[in-house]
């Protein structure tokens, strides 16, 4: 029970044990799919679906660092639409602002989710409140602004979503490059490190000098970011900037970042089973499209999913 | 009243109680005492019947039993009453100690009249005033034990089980309790007592009983036992002396750390003190007194109105914690879990968090170079851990409190504010703290140790300040430093005080 010989040699686990469960879910979706499709199990369906798969990555990757401190942000999916609607609309107006727009919509989607990470902090209202209020500010500002799908981009701006180098997608390629750095900066930076601490033990972390503030103002300016790249890319996708495109994204963002491992509440989990989630989310709902399920039944699986994922973690963490 | 014979309880690869015999008569005090870990509360789960043993036999009040659950148990007279309270807040008093139980009108509604007059009795029973129409939440702590007390003697109560009571409460409350206490010893209740504090024991206990890695020591009269005795017993080797040798320090040379006037309401209303490196001071006083805002407004980490402080000679005003950790001032919280701790991180992180600048090169952190620091905390504090990279939140308390110690020794050497160093830390581990702090003060840190527990305040300085609802109102010197003379002036002012206010 109680370790008595200090020179034990250092034990670590090789792997996380919510990293085994999703990529044991992902092997098993995958071999399903094997068996099941002819179509299904080849390199052109899988690059299709890393690009179909941007859309979520970016958005889950934004959810995660904020629930990493120990937030949650409800206002993904209004973030995602207003910056459509915000890129689409002042590019039709001034087509040659189509580069300086990325950036622009990009820092947008920051100042936002700095807004709520500001007003969290500074009003000390949950974040499940403070986000919730964004998110109806944003999609009433942006249904009075359009009630359809409006404005609209030059026509190379569609290379982001559908364009290839070789045989990979650009959108799921820049989806990895950003899981990857986010990855290095969660585990070897500073920065990284006082997410977590921030996260799991708030007061503690300020008690020994971290400037939690700073933190979750990043960490809900990442949030906006990553919403706003996501709808960067239904820009490119689609053309338009659309009023209703981001509804969905908000729960859709939350499911991969369950999946992978992280603890609602904050201050555990590994980034790289977010991205697990959502390759296997993405794979689902792809496998379910060519067997012709319909969308509704889709939901009802995820959901099934979801509880059967999360219930085998309970058991592993209750025998920790 | 109860009688444990030959109890065995294994749980997957660990044998919590080991052929324990264990007893206990009504009218006495019987107190249980073991390092954290040998078996203290499995022996009192086996008897509540929460636990049932492999092996062995109960017998209560004369006949054999066999709990199959903890409610049989309860309804033979057994309550147990565990160290965090199981009330509800929003409930008044009386309905916490009917809860489950409220006496019925004949329309088969609550009865408040008769409830609040029971309540009512069986507080005065023990006692005790309060008002039994009162909100749990707005009670102080010491009352709500009482609740707590009261609600285990609606029915027949037997045998009376307490869990660590002192631990939340201090001085008078404490001292009420054991009134409470005694009094149901001399109206026949058997009471068996968990505590750490060795002291109450010897004021409120009959007999001890010893367990020590699942197996029972001993049981002893309370007259044939002192404090190394008992000390002996419980840690199993001969401890001759719990606290290191006192060291004066050298005064001649300028103050670490002065304070002035501090301020910083509603708790601290003003401290002055000078603390000297090489020096351990005390910082004492009841519970509420303002010691932890004291530190917390010299650290940072609570704001203050007024008062200056110069850490190393230079001005120290408008401190963060940042700065603080940054000029040499540590501060081990007494909350470990809460606000020392990052229990989701591993050791290592732990040990570097104050500090994490210097592990950090241009290519981000320099784990190999954390994970080296971690192991030589580990060595130099001797600190049973798997490793640097495993977790913290399963560690013996003062295998945590070392890890604490060896983030704040290495971050911070100038000040060291420990704030209940070894507050619910067992024997062993207490002493090798107190090695530590002198150690740490050998070094040359000004050490702050802000402690309830006198006889560490009494064994380990050589000079206390003694503080009362936020002024310090003493400050005892080296033979001076009794429990008395601190108690004298942790208690004493108040009637000069009510005048004053009265005036």
């Amino acid at each position: 029970m109680a370790f008595t010989n200090t020179n034990r040699p250092t034990r670590r686990l090789p792997l996380d044990p919510s990293l085994i469960v999703v990529a044991l879910l992902l092997a098993a979706v995958v071999a399903v799919g094997f068996a099941l499709s002819d179509r299904f199990g080849t390199t052109r369906n899988f690059m299709n679906v890393l690009e179909q798969a941007a859309a979520l990555g970016f958005a889950s990757l934004g959810q995660a660092l904020v629930v990493i401190v120990g937030g949650i942000d409800l206002s993904i999916g209004a973030v995602v639409t207003a910056s459509t609607v915000f890129m689409a609309g002042v590019v039709d107006l001034h087509p040659a602002l189509m580069i300086p727009m990325i950036f622009g919509t990009l820092l947008f989607g920051a100042a936002i989710g700095f807004l709520n990470g500001f007003a969290i902090i500074k009003t000390g209202v949950h974040p499940l409140i403070v986000t919730l209020g964004t998110a109806s500010i944003l999609n009433g500002t942006v249904l009075i602004y359009t009630l359809q799908p409006t404005g609209g981009v030059p026509f190379w701006f569609e290379e982001f979503a559908y364009g290839r180098l070789g045989v990979i997608p650009i959108s799921g390629l820049v989806m990895l490059l950003c899981f990857a750095v986010v990855w290095f900066l969660l585990r070897y930076s500073k920065t990284g490190r006082a997410f977590y601490a921030v996260g799991g033990s708030p007061e503690a972390a300020r008690l020994n000098g971290i400037q939690s503030n700073r933190i979750i103002l990043m960490a809900y300016s990442a949030g906006g970011f990553f919403a706003a790249l996501s709808g960067t890319y239904f820009v490119s996708r689609t053309g338009v900037g659309d009023p209703r495109i981001g509804d969905p994204m908000t729960l859709a963002s939350i499911t991969p970042v369950i999946l992978g491992g992280l603890v609602l509440g904050g201050g555990k989990g590994n980034i790289l089973g977010v991205l697990l989630g959502v390759f296997l989310i993405s794979l689902i709902s792809n496998l379910l499209n060519y067997m012709n399920v319909s969308t509704f039944i889709q939901w009802v699986i995820q959901g099934l999913i979801i509880i059967f994922a999360v219930s085998i973690y309970v058991q592993k963490c209750k025998k920790l | 009243m109860i009688r444990l014979d030959g109890i065995t309880k294994v749980f997957p690869g660990v044998k919590s109680l080991e052929n324990v015999n264990f007893e206990a008569k009504a009218g006495e005090i019987h107190a249980i005492l073991g390092e954290n870990g040998a078996g203290k509360s499995t022996l009192i789960k086996t008897i509540a019947g929460a636990y049932i043993p492999e092996e062995g036999t109960i017998h209560f009040a004369g006949q054999e039993r066999k709990w199959a659950t903890p409610k049989e148990a309860k309804d033979a007279g057994i309550q147990i009453i565990y160290q965090e309270l199981m009330l509800f807040p929003e409930l008044t008093a009386a309905e916490n100690i009917f809860i489950g139980k409220m006496p019925r009108t004949r329309f088969g509604t609550i009865d408040y009249k008769t409830m609040y007059r029971r309540a009512n009795e069986t507080l005065d029973s023990l006692g005790h005033r309060l008002d039994p129409r009162a909100p749990v939440r707005d009670l102080s702590i010491a009352d709500q034990q009482m609740v707590e007390i009261a609600k285990a003697l609606i029915g027949e109560t037997k045998l009376l089980v307490l869990d660590e009571p002192t631990a939340a409460i201090s001085g008078r409350e404490a001292e009420l309790l054991f009134e409470c206490v005694k009094l149901l010893r001399d109206q026949g209740v058997c009471i068996i007592y968990i505590s750490h504090r060795l002291e109450e024991i010897f004021s409120i206990a009959d007999r001890v009983t010893v367990l020590k890695d699942g197996q029972n020591v001993g049981t002893h009269d309370i007259h044939e036992l002192d404090r190394d005795k008992l000390v002996a017993m419980m840690v199993g080797r001969e401890v001759n002396n719990i606290f290191p040798p006192k060291k004066t320090p050298n005064a001649d040379v300028a103050p670490v750390l002065t304070v002035r006037d501090l301020r910083a309401p509603p708790k601290v209303k003003d401290v002055s003190f000078d603390l000297y490196a090489g020096e351990i001071l005390g910082l004492a006083g009841l519970v509420g007194a303002g010691r932890s805002e004291v530190a917390h407004a010299i650290f940072g980490s609570m704001p203050r109105t007024d008062g200056t402080v110069t850490l190393g000679g230079e001005a120290f005003n408008a401190p963060t914690p940042r700065d603080s950790i940054d000029r040499g001032l540590g501060f081990l919280t007494e909350d470990r879990k809460g606000e020392g701790l990052m229990i989701l991180l591993d050791m290592a992180a732990n040990v570097t968090a104050p500090v994490l600048s210097e592990f950090t090169t241009t290519t981000g952190l320099d784990r190999n170079y954390e994970v080296q620091a971690a192991e030589d905390e580990i060595k130099r504090f001797r600190i049973a851990v798997p490793g640097p990279k495993s977790g913290v939140y399963q560690l013996s308390g003062g295998n945590q409190q070392k890890i604490l110690f060896g983030r704040w020794a290495r971050a911070c050497r100038r000040v060291l504010i420990l704030d209940e160093p070894t507050r619910g830390i067992d024997v062993g581990a207490k002493v090798e703290i107190y090695e530590i702090i002198r150690k740490l003060a050998d070094e040359g840190a000004g050490v702050l140790v802000i402690s309830s527990e006198l006889p560490e305040i009494v064994g380990l300085c050589t000079r206390v300040l003694v503080m009362r609802e936020g002024s310090v109102t003493g400050e005892v010197v080296s033979t001076e430093i009794s429990e008395e003379t601190i108690m004298h002036y942790a208690t004493a002012a108040s009637a000069d005080a009510a005048q004053g206010a009265a005036r």
